[in-house]
């Protein structure tokens, strides 16, 4: 009955016309980024988080999630029709999504991956509000030494499915930690490496690091590379799935949706290793598994349904605990911050028109999404044929303006450069940006978490191993760190790797 | 047989840089932590967690240099092969000369210029389609923002925008 109540409340705030247009703009633009390859929902999201501070935390949060989730639809059009991954997610529907759109099958497999991602958000959503109240009253128990643990467990599985070396990956999580201690301790307010400079006083903002290491590095790199598009130009008919594509799917969606939920609730999974994870599980459960990589409708089927499943499960850590599972939740905790609010246990108690509001959004964003990704394809299909060497100076152009709107300081379009210009030879080297972003944004958690516990311990480090939760979370970090050691274990990692963490 | 792309103990061994960039910054961080003060185990100090961290990053930045040395890298010159790598270097050219003048000659003055550069140096944009763009562009935010929004854009030394 409550959460019946609850989510009419949530109803309430989510309709609200304002609330609607932002809902709008950010499933809109999601299914833009996630349409044109090169342009992530990271670069989108960090894009647009300036604009979030004009509204209300619900209007701007609202729309950052539409980003998110507006993305995995849209990934799913370039890949079946250009075979290009409009984003990361979207890798395994290339392979027999574009291979169907070559038989003919365009239609099918672009309206099964729209019902199939439409079905398992809706279920993401449903047990998104049934599981988060009950771990908020559970995570209110947590101590710091809890959410310490908790923080290097995410730390440590994001670098453990980051791409390449993971001794990289965790000298990028490091160099992330320090990046976000710079400015006034919290505690004794003494200065950190401010090298004397007023503007570093505050730290350096979330803003330009994400907009220099994503937006600009990804034009860099993208610019690199001759963009070639082979777009398939066959009339799109049918999208609606026949009986037998029905048939087919069902099962796919059913399992790509709790195993995507699954993996998304987990700290430094989502959307792209479910994705693969649902992939891999349905050509071993298939009979014919020979079909895959030849246009099966089940490779489409499962693997959308787990990017939104996951999409969606990724923010039950983030609501109920405060602790981004993920690079674009930890820009959703940015959003939060820059409007004052602190995600957490406590949120959805003395917050809950916005945790609701964020919520019953994403279900009306989802039948948007709906509406915005069948009937309206021929759009997104006109609007792949857009010229990348007109986009590309306007991201840049975008992502100057919005650095400098978010703080009205030229210093911080100094630092977006620079880290565009780091970000570039980070990615040219094989150091992904994903880690360093999560820890900047966890680095300052993290400290205060590790020096309350120190405190309250009176020194003593056990704290950490006698705590059950902290316990089971420092042993699994352990465990994933020792695990690239194992030559078996090690080339299961490179299978799973990811490209951006998301 | 040996790979010319795949080296050891050489100056061009890419990741045996990246490891001692690593290592230096480790170092600047634990030298920083130990300036800050560690504070002690039951009231750790603003250094404390920065002394650690670049522990470890000096630990994370040994094991790259190890593996570089010992299993060898790409080269520079392997990392960049097959790609434009003068579109990059010039949109960096482009950004610095830009954040350097930012400033002094406010935001019209500056972006437009950056535009061109961009539109003309990325996959070149014919010029009656590039000047338009490069103009117009800058002009239409500069207006959204400053009449619309009301939000200052620097206007530079001549006080243009």
């Amino acid at each position: 009955m409550d959460t019946l109540y609850n989510v009419a409340q949530g109803l309430g705030v989510a309709l609200l016309p304002i609330n609607l247009l932002y809902c709008f703009i950010g499933v809109f633009i999601g299914t833009l980024v996630g349409v044109l390859p090169g342009i992530g929902p990271i670069s989108a999201m960090s894009l647009l988080l300036p604009v979030t501070l004009s509204g209300t935390p619900e209007s701007g949060i609202i729309m950052m999630a539409g980003i998110y989730y507006g993305s995995m639809y849209g990934g799913s059009t370039t890949a079946i029709l250009v075979n290009i991954p409009g984003e990361a997610a979207s890798v395994v529907t290339c392979i027999d999504g574009h291979q169907m759109a070559k038989q003919g099958r365009a239609g099918p497999a672009l309206g099964m991956a729209a019902l199939g991602s439409f079905i398992a958000g809706t279920f993401a959503l449903v047990a998104l509000m049934l599981i988060a109240p009950s771990l908020a009253s559970v995570a209110i128990a947590f101590g710091p030494a809890e959410y310490f643990s908790l923080m290097v467990l995410g730390l440590v599985v994001l670098t453990f499915l980051t791409q390449g070396s993971m001794a990289k990956a965790l000298l990028m999580a490091c160099i992330g930690i320090v990046l976000g201690l710079i400015g006034l301790d919290s505690i004794t307010a003494q200065p950190r490496l401010t090298f004397g400079r007023l503007e570093l006083i505050d730290g350096i903002g979330l803003v330009p690091v994400v907009m220099g290491l994503f937006g600009i590095a990804e034009v860099l790199i993208n610019t690199e590379q001759v963009i070639k598009r082979d777009v398939i130009n066959a009339r799109i008919t049918q999208l609606l799935p026949s009986k037998a594509d029905w048939k087919a799917s069902a099962g796919p969606v059913a399992r790509g949706t709790v195993l995507g939920f699954l993996l998304g609730i987990l700290p430094g999974g989502g959307a792209v290793i479910s994705s693969f994870a649902s992939y891999a599980l349905e050509k071993r459960l298939s009979r014919t598994p020979e079909r895959f990589g030849h246009g099966a409708i089940e490779g489409v089927a499962g693997p959308e349904a787990a990017n939104n499943a996951a999409a969606g499960g990724a923010f039950i850590p983030l609501m109920t605990l405060g602790i981004p599972p993920n690079v674009v939740m930890a820009l959703l905790l940015g959003a939060f911050v820059i409007h004052g609010l602190q995600p957490g246990p406590l949120m959805i108690t003395q917050n809950p028109g916005l945790f609701w509001g964020i919520v019953a959004s994403m279900y009306i964003g989802n039948l948007m999404l709906l509406v915005l990704n069948l009937p309206l394809i021929g759009m997104w299909v006109q609007l792949l044929k857009l010229p990348y060497n007109v986009l590309f100076p306007l991201i840049i152009l975008f992502t100057i303006i919005g650095v400098y709107c978010s703080s009205n300081n030229v210093f911080d379009v100094y630092v977006m450069i620079a880290f565009g210009v780091i970000g570039y030879f980070m990615r040219k080297l094989g150091y992904e940006p994903a880690p360093l972003v999560l820890a900047f944004v966890l680095g300052p958690m993290l400290e205060n978490n590790l020096r309350k516990s120190l405190i309250l311990s009176q020194g003593d480090l056990t704290t950490f191993v006698q705590r059950p939760i902290s316990a089971v979370c420092l042993a699994l970090a352990v465990a994933l760190l020792v695990a690239p050691l194992l030559p078996a274990l090690r080339k299961k990692r490179e299978i799973v790797a990811l490209d951006e963490g998301v | 047989m040996n790979d010319p792309e795949n080296v050891k103990l050489r100056l061009n061994n890419s990741e045996l840089w990246g490891g001692l960039i690593g290592l230096a910054l480790g170092v600047f961080v634990v030298w920083s932590g130990l300036k800050l003060k560690l504070g002690t185990i039951n009231d750790p100090g603003s250094g404390y967690v920065l002394f650690y961290t670049g522990i470890l990053m000096c630990a994370f930045a040994a094991t790259i240099i190890i593996g570089a040395i010992t299993e060898g890298s790409p080269t520079f010159a392997a990392r960049w092969k097959d790609a434009r790598w003068t579109k990059p270097l010039v949109i960096i050219a482009g950004l610095t000369v830009f954040s350097l003048a930012l400033d002094r000659l406010g935001f019209l003055l500056s972006t437009i210029p950056l535009m061109l550069l961009l539109l003309r140096a990325i996959d070149p944009v014919r010029w009656s389609l590039a000047i338009p763009i490069a103009l117009l562009s800058p002009l239409g935010v500069w207006w959204v923002l400053k009449r619309l929004l009301l939000i200052q854009l620097p206007s530079g030394i001549f006080e243009i925008g």
